[in-house]
Formats: structure tokens, sequence, C-alpha cells
């Protein structure tokens, strides 16, 4: 059933991402929607039910992108990495939920203009880049506490529906 | 017998009275009195009972009217969106029959193909096209739209195909200037153009200058537009200028391609 939901929830992120986010000129510097839901497996649930999810999805995101591969396996791996070391040490509140999918976009953009940069000086790509990665910040500051919520409201739903459907059956 | 008497008379008085008044019209002026009298409260009772009867009669108007206005709407509504319909097949159309026009000019083969997404990192530009290894697509031929060359292929599955356009960083295409033939290498950059690379200093380059591909690179037909020169560098050191290429086509409203399967091969191997 959690499979299913990463699933859906994943398959829905990574179609809008490559499919409507283009064609909506208000979300031309939108970050990565896949990042919250990184973010969400990081502070609510276990390493061992979500480490090969990441994996996986890392692995489809690099290759539906044209940047060098590895990119996304990295920047997912890491982030959840990150987050889980984060929540040893802070408690989980609405505060870190603020800041906690601005800071892993910020990360995401770190990883992402080393790549890029290692295929060689762009004149343009300071200035561009710069541009980018502050907006996606604002956005992911904006939204990503929104986004977070809703993904462990609609897991918990999920997991008590199932649950009750299966103490039904039994 | 007298009260008998007295009721036959009265009836037949009443006969006769009443078949003399009947062949002509006349009231004795007490008509007139009557409807002075009586006229004033018909005219009231008559009017109040039309007051109400319209009022009656004009609720049940207005809900007609109202429902006929809804359903105006509803048709407005219906024909708005028929209209955008319209409108929609007609730019298509418009954008269709110009790829055929191209597709009609090129004396390659050609494959049309729906773009049918983008890459999902703002920092990468491929898209992917909805043909793939079983519509005879391989890897690295090239893409193009009537406006110039669009990029190559670079991954492909049974279905779809992922293509490399020509303003990102790891994309590389030999061109010409086409007026002085200038040659250099188009390299994408970050903001959406391109720059020329290793154009000599001395070649004379102008802002405006249309740039073509030049075939060299084995992968892309020869004289096909990749932009105009919008901007030129020339440093005080150096033996090459930089010309920054502003493609012609608008990356961001991409929507069909032409895929060339019959691009030109260069055997390098055997040409040496």
């Amino acid at each position: 059933m959690t499979y299913c939901f990463y699933i859906c929830v994943c398959l829905c992120l990574v179609i809008f991402q490559t499919t409507i986010i283009p064609h909506i000129s208000l979300f031309n510097n939108f970050y990565d929607p896949l990042i919250p839901f990184i973010c969400y497996l990081g502070l609510f649930r276990t390493a061992r039910e979500s480490i090969l999810f990441i994996l996986v999805l890392g692995f489809l995101m690099d290759n539906l992108s044209g940047g060098p591969f590895g990119l996304y396996l990295t920047t997912y791996f890491w982030l959840f990495i990150v987050v889980k070391i984060v929540i040893q040490y802070v408690h989980v509140n609405n505060i870190l939920l603020l800041f906690v999918v601005a800071a892993g976009v910020l990360m995401e953009n770190i990883i992402f203009i080393a790549g890029v940069s290692m295929s060689g000086p762009d004149s343009q790509f300071s200035a561009i880049s710069i541009r980018t990665v502050i907006f996606q910040i604002l956005w992911a500051g904006c939204t990503g506490f929104f986004f977070i919520t809703f993904f462990n409201h609609i897991h918990k739903k999920l997991e008590k529906w199932f649950n009750g459907l299966i103490a039904e059956k039994s | 017998m007298v009260l008998i008497v007295g009721a036959v008379a009265l009836i037949v008085v009443n006969i006769i009275i009443l078949s003399v008044n009947s062949s002509r019209y006349s009231s004795y002026g007490s008509g007139r009195t009557a409807i002075f009298f009586i006229a004033p409260f018909q005219a009231t009772v008559t009017k109040s009972v039309q007051f109400f009867k319209n009022i009656w009669g004009h609720y049940f108007f207005l809900v007609s009217v109202a429902k006929e206005n809804d359903n105006l709407k509803k048709a407005i509504n219906q024909a708005t969106d028929k209209n955008n319909k319209y409108r929609e097949i007609e730019i298509s159309n418009f954008r269709l029959r110009n790829l055929l026009n191209f597709r009609k000019t090129m004396t390659n083969q050609v494959l049309v193909a729906e773009v049918i997404g983008q890459d999902p990192s703002p920092w990468f530009k491929t898209i992917i096209i909805d043909k793939g290894k079983s519509d005879g697509v391989e890897k690295g031929l090239p893409v193009v739209v009537p406006e110039g060359i669009a990029g190559q292929i670079i991954d492909i599955s049974y279905n779809y195909s992922k293509v490399l356009l020509i303003i990102d960083r790891n994309s590389a295409v030999d061109a010409l200037v086409q007026r002085t033939r200038a040659r250099g290498l188009i390299k994408g950059q970050s903001d959406g153009r391109c720059l020329s690379k290793y154009v000599l200093r001395k070649h004379d380059v102008k802002v405006g200058d249309t740039v073509v591909s030049s075939g060299l690179d084995g992968v892309f037909p020869k004289g096909l537009r990749v932009g105009y020169v919008s901007e030129i560098v020339k440093r005080n050191s150096g033996i090459f200028q930089e010309v920054t290429v502003t493609p012609y086509i608008d990356f961001g409203k991409l929507e069909e391609v032409l895929v060339v399967l019959d691009s030109p091969k260069h055997d390098f191997v055997s040409e040496q």
C-alpha cells in the first residue's frame, strides 16, 4: 500500500513537472516538486522503507533528464541522508518544515551547478543561475510546507483506511 | 283569479315592451346615470384585477426570461468553447501546414514527431518526442523544424526518444555564417542562446547575419538555419572572436518536430 502511494505520488509529480510546469509561465523557475517528497520520506518514514524507492526515483529522473547521469540519484540520496541526520538533533515541528524544502532545493541546485560547471565555463551562467536558485528557494519556502503536510495527511488517511479494510476482512 | 289575470297581463305587457325595444336601442337617460355611478367602481376593480394579473404574468414571464437567460448563457459558453477549439485547430492547422511545406522542401526523408515532455531540470535542455525505435528513429539523428535546427536524438526507447536541444550546454553544431562563410562551433548557453566558438578574428561577422549548419559535423544536413548573430565580442588578445547566436526557434513553444531519418553519415575511418 505504501509503495503504491509512493509510486502514484511520484508519477503525478514527474508528469506535472515535465508536461504542465513548462507551459505555465508563472512556474518558469519552480523547483523540483520531488524534493518535498524526499524531505517527507526523510522526516516521517523509515530509512529501510524509503531508501530503495529514493534510489529508483533518482534513477528514473536521471533517465528523463539530459544532465550527466547520477545527478538526481546523488541529490535525492544525500538529501534523504541529510534530513535523517538533521531530525536526530532537531525536533520535527512546523518551523523545520518551513525551511527543510528550501534547504533541499538549495542543496539540489548546488549539486546541479557543480555538475553543469564540470562541462566548461559559461559567461552567462552565474547571473542566470543565481536568479534561478533564488526564485526556486522562494517558491520552496512558500509552498514546501504545504506539500509535506499534504503528503503526510494523505498517507496517514490511506494507511488508516487500508488497515481498517484488512481488519474488516480478518 | 284576479292575481292570475294580473300576472298574465304583466307578462303580455312585458313581451310587448321587449319586442318594441328589441327593434331599436333606447336608454331613456337612465343608462348614463348608471354608468356614472358604476363605471368608476368597474374601472377600479378592473384596473386592480389587471394590475395583479400583470404582476402574476410578469412574474412568470421573468421566470421564463431567467430560464431563457440561463439557456442563452449556456449556449454562449458552448459557442465560446467551440470557438476556442476551432481557433486551436486553425493554429494547429497552420503550424502543421507550415511543417508539411518545410517537409516538401527537404530532400531528406523525415518523420513528424510530437513533443510530449520537457526536461525536469531547468539546467538542462532536452525534450521527449513520441517517436522511437519502432518508427525508425536512431540515436544521433538530427531534429529540425521549419525555423531551423532543433537538436539531436540522444536516447531512444521503443516508442519515444529524448532530444538534446541546441541550446543545451552539451550540444555542439558545426556552422557557417551564411554571408561570409565564416565557420564556427555552435554551443548552447544557459540563457537560451548559443555561442559560436572558434570563429577567427579576421572573419567578417556582423550582428544580424544568419548562421546555417555547415554539414561538416556529420549530423545535421548542410544549409539549415541555426539562428542569427546577436552579439560579437572581439577581445584585445586571442585569435578568435566570441559570436553569440540567437536561435530562430522559440524552444519554449516547440510542439512538433521533424526527425531527419537519412542524415549524412560520415565514415571518418574510410575517409582517411
